[in-house]
């Protein structure tokens, strides 16, 4: 079995193009005069949450690493290095990050380490910077687990995985209108995850892909972005504070908060973890399905459109 | 790619992009044109909660809230807004205006930069009815 193998640390290498990428974007925005806003706290807080990403996979990336190193010992299995293996790997390695970024939807103890991601009410190139720092926490590298057991070294299941975050970045644009045709049939594209960013209750809880497209279409989670629909982007309720610290931590001090008020039962405790954002045990809050459900019950017209029930799921109350 | 490197690029990276976006102006904080504006900007936030009375104030930096369901705020995030009620809030006097601390992690602390009058009068309309 082959364990001295290395490949590159992309996401690291990427940094100076990110950079680039972020002024050639900012540019084109100043002297169009469209195609996108920014704003120096908003873009500030998106650049100290991308640096603490990097920090946390330098101080805690071993836990996940040692991790599949445990599953490489363990698997018989050994795939090797050649193109189309790697390749294989990329695309089951996308089908596993729409997996974990749909619990990481649904699931609020995920969501409270991807909600800083959703937490901007811009959307340019340094929302995809603004990534979690608490990512090892959620112990998601467990749904990464089954490619290892089936013979993907983990260095090149981390390296992919790098590669996937690569691909993410450039879509979180609004310089970029719709692709081509057949691209956007497939591949995540900037309209798609601008869409996902959205907090309009149509755009609530769909789009996960990573890379390729097709997870939603297959999975029945896929939400065109529409012309007389424009996206809102942020949380159903935005922050009120551009404190890095405080956007990192704030749904795990919530959920904190919430799971040891007193007189709840254990299951109530759980729950708060557990359950899709916005669940509370006695409904005075609402999750994405409420909201959904609510907006269809002011605005029957729109029932079964796009992202929406077909028909109000509320009755007067 | 080694600390040594990877380091100083991020950090000249971070200010050089943040310098440049305040010298391109675009540190300017959003504000509100009129009531109507007030309004929409909290019913993005509580679309089932409709005003019922908005205190816009002189600046056009923030307007108070009245619902049924009680008082609240309105005031920029950057080039954009929020709201919050303000149930449980302290309410103290500045120098530029007043200072609001909610018992809320995700908006602990509101400066708001009013008028000396207006910042006499709002702690009396922010205060929630007995």
């Amino acid at each position: 079995m082959t364990d001295m193998i290395s490949f590159p640390d992309v996401v690291n290498w990427a940094v100076p193009f990110f950079i680039a990428a972020v002024l050639a974007e900012l540019l084109w925005i100043v002297i169009r005069g469209r195609g996108g806003r920014y704003e120096t706290r908003d873009a500030l807080t998106s650049l100290m949450l991308g640096a603490g990403n990097v920090a946390e996979g330098i101080l805690l990336g071993f836990i996940a690493y040692g991790f599949f190193m445990v599953l490489w010992e363990i698997t018989p299995l050994d795939l090797g290095t050649s193109l189309w293996v790697i390749a294989l790997c990329f695309v089951l390695d996308d089908l596993r990050y729409y997996w974990v970024h749909r619990f990481g939807h649904r699931i609020r103890w995920v969501w409270a380490s991807h909600v800083n991601h959703h937490s901007s009410q811009h959307y340019n190139l340094t929302t995809a910077l603004r990534q979690t720092w608490t990512g090892t926490f959620t112990f998601m590298m467990i749904v990464r687990a089954p490619l290892i057991l089936l013979g993907f070294h983990p260095a090149m299941v981390l390296f992919v995985g790098g590669l996937n975050l690569i691909y993410q970045f450039w879509i979180h644009t609004e310089a970029i209108g719709r692709m081509p045709r057949w691209f956007e049939a497939v591949m995540n594209t900037p309209s798609h995850h601008r869409v996902h960013h959205g907090r309009n209750p149509r755009y609530l809880d769909c789009n996960y892909a990573g890379v390729f497209i097709v997870w939603d279409k297959l999975f029945g989670t896929f939400v065109p972005e529409l012309d007389e629909e424009k996206v809102d982007y942020g949380l159903v309720h935005n922050l009120g504070t551009f404190n890095p610290i405080r956007v990192a931590f704030h749904e795990w001090v919530g959920i904190f908060r919430d799971a040891t008020q007193p007189g709840l039962t254990w299951r109530e405790r759980l729950n708060y973890c557990v359950m899709p954002p916005g669940w509370s045990h006695d409904n005075s809050r609402g999750t994405s399905e409420t909201i959904k459900a609510r907006y269809v019950d002011a605005h029957p017209e729109l029932a079964g459109t796009p992202g929406l029930p077909p028909r109000p799921a509320l009755g007067p109350d | 790619m080694p600390l040594s490197i990877l380091l100083p690029m991020v950090v000249t990276g971070i200010a050089g992009i943040v310098v440049l976006l305040h010298l391109l102006g675009l540190s300017r904080t959003a504000t509100l044109t009129d009531e109507a504006a007030a309004e929409r900007a909290w019913l993005r936030e509580f679309p089932d909660d409709r005003p019922t009375r908005i205190i816009l104030c002189q600046n056009r930096t923030a307007a108070l809230i009245e619902t049924e369901k009680g008082r609240g705020l309105v005031w920029p995030m950057g080039a954009d807004t929020t709201a919050r009620y303000l149930r449980g809030a302290r309410i103290t006097r500045t120098a530029t205006g007043l200072c609001i601390a909610l018992p809320d992690y995700t908006a602990p602390r509101i400066r708001l930069h009013l008028a000396a009058q207006e910042a006499d009068q709002w702690p009396d309309y922010l205060k929630e009815p007995a």
